[in-house]
């Protein structure tokens, strides 16, 4: 990698580590006038950043307010850079259908797993919040997702979880699916015992049981 | 099967000073499941303090426990405020749209009467008449959520969240107006002659760091407990989620009693803090209470009781949080009789012996 290359994408996600919008957009402008390769700019600079913040959450360094603020100078950065993606420069991505179940409105803890999602390589379809069970299976069906991601936060909804695996068995589709969910009241337990195919405790996990669940081809 | 000798009072007044009691007091943290016991759907709560106050006191004869906690769900300050609560037929009420969308709204936002705003009146109605119908015996208490908590509810989770970072002044405008209902609320609970029972779920580590808990958390609850303290009324604080690294400043708060829930350690707690605060916890509500059998409920008892019992400041066995609506009644009865079989002063070889 060149210096000045390396330099900028470091910078970016050095911007993305801490927070500062300002500059993640001002580096990426720089990214683009240097005519580098913007995709590259999102993996090495961007997603790079997310994953360190990810970890520093991990470690209890970083709480949810500082992960949302790494994610919008993430986002402010790939505003500018998306634009001069070049074609081919993006290879087949898996796409994970995610929202929380019906009769809850808690979502910042979907929203992150759909931020480090999508800064992981997957493309998110994003039902939103208070999602009936059907719409989780048409969507699915629909978009031709690998994944698909359910949370909640209330026990009151935790039924809606199992009703999206009745309904993918009742209509016989249930094996072109991974299920995963997570959220305050569930756990593994629940999820073996509703035959979910993994549970994540948080966000930084639920990238890593995507990928695996793909078969690690992300 | 072991019955109960004192009324909850008795046995918490002689906890309290140290004398013999007949088993450690034990609260399920009954909330909705209150709609179950008396048959009625959980909406018909809604602005009826009197089916309130009803359901509250067949379940409070049901199962014994120690502490009625007069609740329907965690947004009714913030529905008093201005924020639109959604009320399914059967299901625990959720928030639909905070108060405000934006911290230029700030302004809009004028603290709560208890007495005329949202459904305060119809909980303070049931707090009234819980206490005078069973006032005598049990300890009868009012939820109260927290400053930090209810200000996420004005303004929304994910808006407060950032905002302690991009705006804190805004951040502390909204918490004083917010602990302006907060206090206004505890005043009328204390005059209906009831405890304000403090929840504060979003201060948890779960969502905000302990240097935040401190700047944002900790100078609101302290003012909230201070004035509860003034008007002679003891304080336990529930917060739920990840709270090792608050502890401290949950105590120096000045919470007589901490509640907390099953992501925290009560082996722990009790090292780090059991010599300054009383614990309450910490059995798993949706693992074992709502899903598991009475068998998996005794299990959870005896260990958590293994852990705190001897408490310097004192124990009480309870859920780690409000119990799912609809946990089983006989899981309930279980963690009640387990600890009516365990007895007091608590034995380790009755423990030992599974009871």
């Amino acid at each position: 990698m060149s210096q000045l290359k390396e330099r900028l994408f470091r910078e970016l996600s050095d911007a993305v580590v801490e927070m500062d919008e300002e500059r993640a957009v001002a580096v990426a402008k720089a990214i683009v006038e240097n005519n580098l390769d913007a995709y590259e700019a999102i993996e090495k600079g961007l997603s790079d950043g997310m994953c360190r913040a990810g970890r520093l959450f991990e470690e209890e360094e970083y709480f949810v307010p500082e992960l949302l603020i790494c994610s919008d100078a993430m986002y402010a950065g790939l505003d500018v850079l998306r634009p001069h993606i070049k074609p081919n420069g993006e290879g087949p991505r898996y796409k994970v259908v995610i929202g929380v179940i019906e009769g809850d409105t808690h979502d910042i803890g979907k929203n992150l797993v759909k931020i480090m999602l999508e800064t992981s390589g997957f493309e998110v379809i994003d039902l939103g919040r208070d999602i009936p069970p059907k719409k989780f299976v048409d969507e699915a069906r629909k978009t031709g997702a690998k994944i698909i991601g359910i949370s909640t936060l209330m026990t009151t909804t935790m039924d809606g979880m199992q009703e999206v695996i009745r309904l993918l068995e009742a209509e016989n589709v249930r094996d072109r699916f991974k299920v995963m969910i997570g959220g305050g009241p569930v756990s593994q337990s629940f999820a073996d015992r509703i035959g979910a195919d993994g549970y994540a405790e948080n966000a930084a996990e639920a990238v890593k049981l995507a990928r695996k669940l793909v078969g690690g081809a992300v | 099967m072991v019955k109960d000798r004192m009324t909850p009072i008795e046995r918490m007044t002689a906890y309290n000073r140290g004398e013999m009691i007949d088993r450690l007091p034990c609260v399920p943290i009954v909330g909705n499941t209150a709609a179950r016991v008396i048959g009625v759907k959980v909406s018909e709560f809604r602005g009826n303090g009197k089916l309130i106050a009803r359901a509250h006191i067949e379940a409070y004869k049901l199962f014994r426990y120690d502490i009625i906690r007069i609740f329907t769900d965690l947004y009714t300050q913030a529905e008093a405020m201005g924020a639109r609560v959604r009320y399914p037929l059967d299901e625990t009420a959720y928030l639909e749209a905070p108060a405000i969308n934006d911290i230029s709204e700030i302004d809009k936002l004028k603290p709560a009467d208890p007495y005329k705003d949202g459904n305060l009146p119809a909980h303070l109605e049931a707090m009234k008449i819980t206490v005078d119908e069973v006032g005598e015996e049990v300890i009868v208490t009012g939820a109260l959520t927290c400053p930090f908590t209810n200000a996420s509810f004005l303004i929304g989770t994910e808006q407060l969240t950032r905002l302690t970072i991009k705006n804190p002044e805004a951040v502390h405008k909204l918490l004083e107006v917010s602990l302006e209902t907060n206090l206004r609320y505890a005043d009328a609970i204390i005059d209906a002659g009831c405890t304000p029972s403090l929840t504060d779920a979003m201060s948890s580590c779960t969502v905000i760091s302990p240097e935040q808990f401190r700047e944002f958390s900790f100078p609101y609850l302290k003012r909230l407990i201070d004035h509860i303290h003034s008007r002679g009324k003891p304080v336990t604080l529930h917060i739920c989620g990840k709270t090792r690294q608050i502890w401290e400043m949950m105590a120096d708060a000045g919470a007589d009693c901490i509640s907390i829930d099953n992501a925290a350690d009560l082996l722990e707690a009790k090292q780090k803090v059991g010599h300054r605060v009383r614990l309450m916890g910490n059995v798993k509500p949706s693992e074992v209470m709502l899903q598991g059998t009475p068998r998996d409920v005794r299990k959870a008892v005896i260990e958590c009781v293994r852990n705190a019992h001897d408490n310097p400041k004192g124990y009480i066995v309870a859920s780690g949080c409000s119990l799912p609506t609809e946990t089983p009644f006989e899981n309930i009865h279980a963690m009640l009789d387990t600890v009516r079989e365990i007895g007091y002063p608590v034995s380790l070889e009755v423990l030992e012996r599974g009871v």
